[in-house]
């Protein structure tokens, strides 16, 4: 392939980048590559994850690696009931020294925010959360403020605790581009996480490898990658499947069809691709589809999906 | 062209991995080919269509992930075109016409798709082409058990619907066997302890088992001579020489006696009576000449030269029949396949034995000018009827015992009218519009005549009393008249083009002399005109509008394709069709493009992509992609052409000719070996 004169990234050199991110954090977080190179695309393709696991799994660990990895901004909000919006967003204190009214950020003004049990606060708090990630801007006391670039939210959820809880609405759900669950360790996993920690914690040594300059020219990267028609189509025709599904109550939005091509933008990079494949879209209708459908009756929507994948024609090869 | 066969493409419907549902399929088609056998009495397509799709069956089955051959596809439908030819064929240039050839069209038609069965439509398509089977029998099926036969094809559908649903949603289907049985075995139980605990009267004998089923025989036509159910008392085991009792009427059914396919509807003439006594008529007449089996025309009294065309009719006997030949009178030439023939006093026909179910004869009849003019134009009677049978012209002016009421009111109806055909045609009149045509008819009481009961006491009746009152009451006016019995036309069956006749289209009428024309059928019975032998029936007519559409003619008789007329573009339609079907296959396989869309180099390298999937003995499934393909087939080549298809597929970029070259070279020739 011929290099162009244009001095934006270029696919092989993307996927050096991320490669270099990857391998960062596996300095810290042992295997999970999946959810690693997920919580990764996440990024790149400039949407928010939500980490579904029990405690100590991990998540916050791979988001602090990540933020840390990136060169950015770490924030990280423990969010319990009784948060207030405000502390999210921040709110304007009186300064006694020259009487006037300083607004002091709230951690929402970082590159990556860690919003921690997310399930665990008010619908109110939840919802300023939400529209902040939406917006990509808060406002505070009438004044619009515009977040930091990149912002990039990762979301937890403990499933597995139901009281006291306010868990997301499917409107909300549908707002996260990912979804993954951790997973348990493997023993030689578990071993290997044990062996690092003997003599103090990994993550205080761990270093920037890319700056959040190149984090923004990967998610211009990944604007970038061709989606051929057939892949359009191909999204089209699973999203159409998953409405057809008797078992499915709440079928896929229309924004979850733009979350997976965007997604799949991203998975490409990975590869050094410029393209993306059907390939892409299998492997990512888990993670981008399965935790906004709503099923009837006791189906995992992640079954239901592979099942879907597995079954339905990819678009001809032929256009013409 | 790419456009139009995308467009003319079918969306694609779901493979069909259910065994229930395709078994369902299959036993649909039995129920149809059941239905053929026993209401078309047609045994040998249908049983040879079952084995085949049986075989289709397992074998569509086995290979449904498969992508279709090309050249199985071919040969597939040269069969189907094949079996049209056989139809037409069949219908057109066998002796006496298929045995319904649509049926066994459709028969071979779900035999010969049987082998393609892949799809949920594809299986579809079999159940609708069995109900177009069922549909078929149903022409000839007149009785309640049919619907059985219809509840179980339904029944299938049902099923066929259910299990293929079930399947897709990945459940099972199951039958209840366990309960079944378990409540099969309880009930069992139950009952043996039930008698064994029971204390039994001792002394009495056991009675037989009563079953009580109702019983529908007052409906079905039990009758001594099935086939000639008018003629009670036969004296002859072939049944041909008989009498027509008054006092008893057969019952009638719905049960079909024989297929004609005519040129023109008639009446289809059998025996001749001319002694009336006791309420009964006899044949007095007992002189015979032997002929052959074919009776040329030069042996029968020659075609007026005024007749108005001539028509054959080819008869198959469906029922046992007596020793007579039925057909439209008068008769110019006959051929039936027996070993001779005899021709009574009459003029009817005679076969040495009993006509056996599949026995046809055909028959060749003019249809005479008797149209009100020409009748009217006769010269008034005279002795001239003498000559032509000497001895028994009293017999047919003998008005026999008809009582002096039932003269005077001949003698008042004819009036005044001078000439004989005016004369019949106002006692026909009358006999038409004054009396209520019923089958429902009490017993006629001993010691009555039963024309004078007929006609002054209950005042309606049958076709029988009607003919023998007209014919009695003409013969008291010196008109010579005879009653003569066979069947109505029969039931126009567009489908097949040809008349069914049943039982129930037993009839009877009147001959009445007329000296320049002989004898001429006059019908007196309501609701028929009395001139039968020359109008058209109006549901006749209709059937003749359904000649207008070839498919529905494809069974016309004709003796070879040059006599089909307008139906000569059905074989020029099949062959265009045909062509039409073929070009269209070498189309899609040929993936002809215009070039104006195509990049360059697709065409190519996705043909090369196929050829290369054929070699490596397994093809892509179409949820695979081709990354997912190629990691299931070890082969370098392989790896390096999914990279092309994918970037050109997915990227848009597709290799130049040098690259699609080298990747074709390395393509091996026709060998299953490993790559």
């Amino acid at each position: 392939m011929a290099a162009t004169q244009e001095p934006s990234l270029q696919p092989r050199r993307a996927a050096e980048l991320l490669d270099r991110v990857e391998k960062n954090i596996h300095l810290v977080i042992v295997g999970k590559d999946r959810v690693v190179r997920l919580a990764l695309a996440g990024l790149v393709a400039g949407g928010h994850i939500l980490l579904q696991d029990l405690p100590g799994t991990g998540k916050t660990m791979l988001a602090r690696a990540l933020a840390t990895s990136v060169g950015g901004i770490f924030r990280r909000i423990q969010c319990t009931p009784d948060l207030l919006p405000s502390d999210i967003t921040g709110s304007s204190v009186f300064n006694q020294k020259d009487l006037t009214f300083e607004f002091i950020p709230g951690p929402i003004f970082a590159h990556i925010v860690l919003a921690d049990e997310v399930n665990r606060t008010t619908p109110r708090t939840q919802s300023a959360l939400l529209e902040a990630m939406g917006e990509g801007q808060v406002t505070v006391e009438g004044t619009t403020r515009v977040l930091e670039r990149p912002f990039f939210v990762v979301a937890t959820q403990n499933p597995a605790e139901f009281h006291g809880t306010y868990p997301l609405p499917e409107s909300q759900l549908d707002r996260f581009v990912l979804a993954e669950e951790m997973g348990p360790p493997t023993d030689s996993e578990a071993l290997e996480v044990l062996a690092r920690r003997e003599h103090g914690d990994p993550i205080a040594e761990l270093s920037a490898v890319i700056d959040i300059r190149e984090v923004i020219e990967l998610q211009e990267a990944c604007l970038r990658v061709v989606v051929a028609p057939a892949i359009r189509s191909y999204i089209v025709a699973l999203l159409r499947a998953i409405r057809a599904r008797p078992d499915v109550l709440l079928p896929a939005s229309m924004r979850s069809g733009v979350y997976l091509q965007r997604a799949a933008q991203a998975w490409a990079l990975f590869e050094g691709r410029d393209f993306v494949l059907p390939d892409d879209i299998k492997l990512l209708s888990g993670p981008v589809l399965a935790h906004r459908l709503g099923m009837k009756g006791r189906g995992r929507a992640a079954d239901m999906l592979s099942e879907v994948v597995s079954t339905l024609p990819i678009p001809p090869l032929r256009q013409h | 062209m790419a456009a139009l066969t995308r467009r003319l493409r079918l969306p694609s419907s779901p493979i069909e991995n259910s065994v229930e549902a395709r078994a369902f399929v299959f036993s649909a088609f039995a129920v149809a080919v059941l239905a053929i056998v026993l209401y078309g009495q047609d045994y040998v397509l249908p049983v040879l269509g079952i084995a085949g799709a049986a075989a289709g069956h397992v074998i569509s089955y086995r290979e449904r992930d498969r992508k279709r051959g090309f050249w199985r596809q071919v040969f597939l439908a040269v069969l189907v075109f094949g079996a049209l030819f056989y139809l037409i064929a069949d219908s057109s240039l066998a002796l006496f016409g298929g045995v319904l050839p649509q049926a066994n069209f459709a028969v071979l038609l779900v035999a010969i798709t049987s082998f393609d069965l892949k799809t949920r439509r594809n299986c579809y398509s079999s159940l609708w082409i069995s109900l177009a089977i069922v549909y078929l029998a149903a022409v000839y099926a007149w009785d309640y058990e049919f619907g059985l036969l219809l509840a179980l094809w339904a029944l299938c559908l049902g099923g066929f619907w259910a299990s293929s649903h079930l399947r897709r949603m990945n459940l099972q289907m199951r039958f209840p066997a366990r309960a079944i049985a378990v409540a099969g075995v309880a009930a069992l139980i139950a009952g043996v302890a039930l008698f064994v605990a029971t204390p039994q009267p001792s002394g009495v004998p056991i009675s037989p088992l009563i079953v009580s089923l109702p019983n529908f025989t007052s409906f079905r036509g039990d009758i001594e001579s099935a086939a000639l159910p008018l003629v009670q008392l036969t004296g002859d085991p072939s049944g041909a020489n008989g009498s027509v009792d008054l006092h008893f009427r057969g019952r009638l059914g719905d049960t079909p006696v024989m297929y004609v396919r005519t040129g023109a509807p008639a009446y289809w003439r059998g025996l001749a009576f001319d002694r009336y006594a006791d309420g009964a008529w006899t044949a007095s007449i007992h002189g015979y000449r032997e002929m052959q089996p074919y009776v040329p025309p030069r042996f029968l009294p020659p075609a007026p030269k005024d007749n108005l065309g001539t028509f054959v009719q080819t008869f198959r006997v469906l029922r046992p029949m007596p020793a007579v030949i039925n057909a439209a009178y008068p008769i110019e030439s006959l051929y039936a396949p027996v070993a001779a023939l005899r021709e009574d006093a009459y003029g009817t026909f005679h076969t040495p034995d009993q006509l056996r179910p599949g026995q046809t004869y055909s028959v060749v009849s003019y249809v005479p000018n008797l149209t009100q003019a020409v009748l009217q134009a006769e010269p008034p009677l005279d002795p001239a009827f003498l000559d032509l049978y000497p001895g028994h012209a009293a017999l047919y002016t003998d008005a026999g015992r008809l009582s002096p009421r039932a003269r005077t009111v001949a003698v008042h109806v004819a009036g005044s009218n001078s000439s004989e055909y005016d004369r019949v045609m106002a006692l026909t009149g009358y006999l038409q519009h004054n009396f209520r045509y019923t089958l429902d008819l009490p017993r006629v009481p001993t010691g009555v005549d039963p024309v004078d009961w007929f006609l002054f006491d209950v005042k309606t009746g049958y076709c029988e009393q009607f003919a023998t009152a007209l014919a009695l009451m003409l013969r008291s006016l010196d008109i010579p008249a005879r009653l003569v019995t066979g069947y109505a036309t029969g039931d126009y069956d567009a489908v097949l083009n040809q008349a069914v006749v049943r039982e129930r289209d037993a009839h009877a009428w009147v001959e009445v002399w007329f000296p320049n024309h002989g004898w001429v059928p006059v019908d007196p019975t309501p609701g028929v005109s009395p001139l039968a032998a020359t109008t058209f029936p109006s549901h006749w007519a209709a059937g003749g509008l359904a000649r207008l559409l070839p498919h529905l003619t494809i069974g016309a008789p004709a003796a070879g394709l040059g006599s089909l007329g307008a139906l000569a573009v059905v074989p020029a339609a099949v062959a265009v069709g045909l062509a039409v079907v073929l070009a269209y296959a070498w189309v899609r396989r040929r993936r002809w493009h215009s070039g104006a869309k195509a990049q360059p180099g697709e065409s190519e390298l996705l043909r090369l992509y196929e050829r290369l999937q054929r070699r490596l003995g397994r093809r892509r499934a179409p949820p695979e992609t081709p990354l997912e393909y190629q990691k299931t087939m070890p082969s370098a080549l392989l790896e390096e052409v999914t990279r092309a298809v994918n970037e050109g597929a997915y990227a848009g970029r597709w290799p130049d000719p040098a690259r699609l070259r080298k990747l074709a070279l390395r393509v091996p020739a026709k060998s299953r070996r490993r790559l």
